[in-house]
């Protein structure tokens, strides 16, 4: 056995990182939709899948790659999501956990299902982007390093707009006091509704990203809605960036565990961690305290 | 003679099926200082959350300006020349406190625009000047009020509401806050406001309101208010 290898070492870090970046993408917009409006989005890994699926479709039926998909379901998911929350999900801003999570899992269930009879319970995957690049020793896959790159870039992206942006700032006030901010002159219901579908876009550009690396389905979101609750209650509730932290530290020990022991515990290292951070730092690596 | 800038008509309001406030009437004329005072649970606080939109439930008349705004959404509010100063120093605390004042100015689009403002209130509050890249959550609790009133004059509004400036603040801000209200007086501006510290506040107010059970009760002067036998012991600790 040769397994602590520095070059092993770097080589498990590199692609957790890689893989990471995908989870980080997905649990930030669902962190984000958390700390501004306390609305627990069961949908969220849906929403992904719609990206992925409309990347499928594009693929298949026009020929477009998924990197050039991604222009398209951006704006498409940010839509969505826009009016999503204007018509739904508004309705149970303020009314407590049990009323959002029954609103969002029978939404979930309604996407599912709407998945299916369209698309069956089929794996899809889009063989598009393949091979590796070799640095050094290790391997990098490329499809995994560019899904990566554009995730990370989204994610950096969206905390430097909540963070220095006008409009970012008005989201973070709408979270911290809606009614202060509304008489700030703020339209707080035109800010969820932004919120919404900004973490809506960003979850379908983790949808595109899926296509490139995995093969998926209409129920593919299971597995990947639990690790993103696994991954907002360990970076911090509600904390954007803590997600980040989050989604790359679980990416990281999951290839570690899996690497090491088996991939079957890899499944498991969320809920290791989940567990770790409660006993440890129960508000989270950030905490809970802000949006940013 | 003048028109009052505001005029409350006969206002009922409600908390759900509660209803806590029964056809109160109030007026505000331009320039003038107003004080509404009662015992806990009076009312006071809803009176100004309906005038200022945050309370849905509520029928009579709000006319500001020579407009009825009863059922203006409270974001709509601000830009008519009406500053909210809520109740208990409420600021956004994980931002700085340039970035706070910067939100009281939401609506002003022109970045230049809105950097005048902030120093205009820089100028009005030294103190939060010298404290403007710090989180707002760090403020010792005078200075977070001075903000919170800061950021209501953003816009430069004709009307700035205050509910309990001075509540919960140790002595020594309490008398920083009373002196910021003259200091508003004396520019003329025009302040309707809730104060527990019923006496301080009377002094300093042209006229007051008594407000008991969700009722006008007393309506006079401040000075004649504070002279009044009944008020003084019902309201003033009876001295
Ligand atoms: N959000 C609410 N939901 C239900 N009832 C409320 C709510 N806020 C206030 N009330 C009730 O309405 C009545 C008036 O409350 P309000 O806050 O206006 O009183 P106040 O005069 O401001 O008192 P205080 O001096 O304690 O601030 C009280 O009986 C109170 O219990
Ligand atoms: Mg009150």
């Amino acid at each position: 056995m040769h397994l602590l290898e520095p070059v092993l070492l770097l080589q498990f870090l590199v692609s957790g990182l890689l893989a990471g970046a995908l989870y980080a993408l997905l649990a930030c917009g669902l962190n984000l939709v958390f700390g501004v409006m306390r609305v627990i989005n069961l949908a969220h890994a849906e929403l992904m899948l719609a990206g992925a699926f409309l990347t499928y479709v594009l693929y298949a039926w026009a020929g477009i790659h998924p990197l050039l998909a991604f222009f398209l379901v951006l704006p498409a998911l940010f839509g969505a999501g826009f009016y999503l929350q204007r018509l739904v999900v508004e309705r149970v801003v303020g009314k407590g956990e049990l009323q959002s999570l029954l609103l969002t899992y029978g939404l979930s269930i309604i996407l599912i299902n709407t998945g299916l009879l369209i698309f069956a319970s089929d794996f899809k995957a889009i063989p598009e982007l393949q091979g590796a690049l070799i640095v050094g020793d290790i391997a990098i896959s490329k499809p995994r390093t560019a899904a990566a790159l554009l995730a990370i870039a989204l994610t950096l992206g969206v905390y430097h707009f909540l963070k220095h942006a006008r409009l970012g700032k008005a989201i973070r006030a709408v979270a911290e006091h809606p009614d202060v901010a509304m008489l700030c002159g703020i339209d707080v219901v035109r800010m969820r509704m932004f919120t919404f579908g900004l973490a809506a876009a960003m979850a379908g550009a983790a949808g595109v990203m899926l296509t490139m690396i995995y093969s998926f389905s209409p129920e593919t979101g299971a597995d990947f809605i639990l690790k993103c609750f696994a991954i907002i209650i360990i970076g911090g509730m509600g904390n954007f960036i803590g997600a980040l932290y989050g989604g790359l530290l679980l990416g990281v020990a999951e290839i570690f565990v899996a690497g090491f022991v088996s991939s079957q515990w890899a499944e498991a290292v969320a809920y290791v961690l989940l567990i770790l951070i409660l006993l440890i730092r129960p508000t989270g690596l950030k905490g809970a305290a802000d949006v940013t | 003679m003048t028109e009052p800038l505001l005029t409350i008509n006969k206002l009922d309001a409600a908390y759900g099926p509660v209803q806590v406030l029964f056809g109160v009437d109030m007026e505000v004329y331009r320039g003038e200082i107003v004080a509404i005072i009662g015992p806990n649970g009076a009312g006071k606080s809803t009176v100004i959350k309906a005038v200022v939109g945050l309370l849905k439930s509520r029928s009579g008349q709000i006319v500001f300006d020579g407009r009825d705004i009863i059922r203006l959404p409270a974001h709509a509010v601000p830009r008519l020349g009406i500053g909210y100063v809520p109740q208990g120093r409420i600021v956004f605390s994980h931002m700085t406190v340039t970035d706070n004042l910067e939100m009281g100015a939401f609506l002003i689009k022109d970045r230049e625009q809105r950097r005048r403002s902030v120093d205009a209130v820089f100028a009005q509050f030294p103190r939060l000047h010298e404290r403007r890249q710090q989180a707002a959550g760090s403020l010792s609790g005078g200075e977070q009020q001075m903000l919170a009133i800061g950021r209501a004059m953003m816009l430069d509004p004709q009307l700035i509401i205050l509910d309990e400036p001075s509540l919960g603040l140790s002595p020594k801000y309490v008398e920083q806050i009373f002196e910021q209200l003259e200091e508003l007086k004396a520019q003329g501006r025009t302040l309707l406001m809730v104060e527990q510290n019923a006496a301080r506040a009377l002094t300093l107010s042209d006229r007051g309101y008594v407000l008991e059970l969700g009722r006008n009760r007393f309506h006079d002067t401040g000075r004649a208010l504070l002279a009044d036998k009944a008020v003084r012991e019902l309201y003033l600790g009876g001295r």
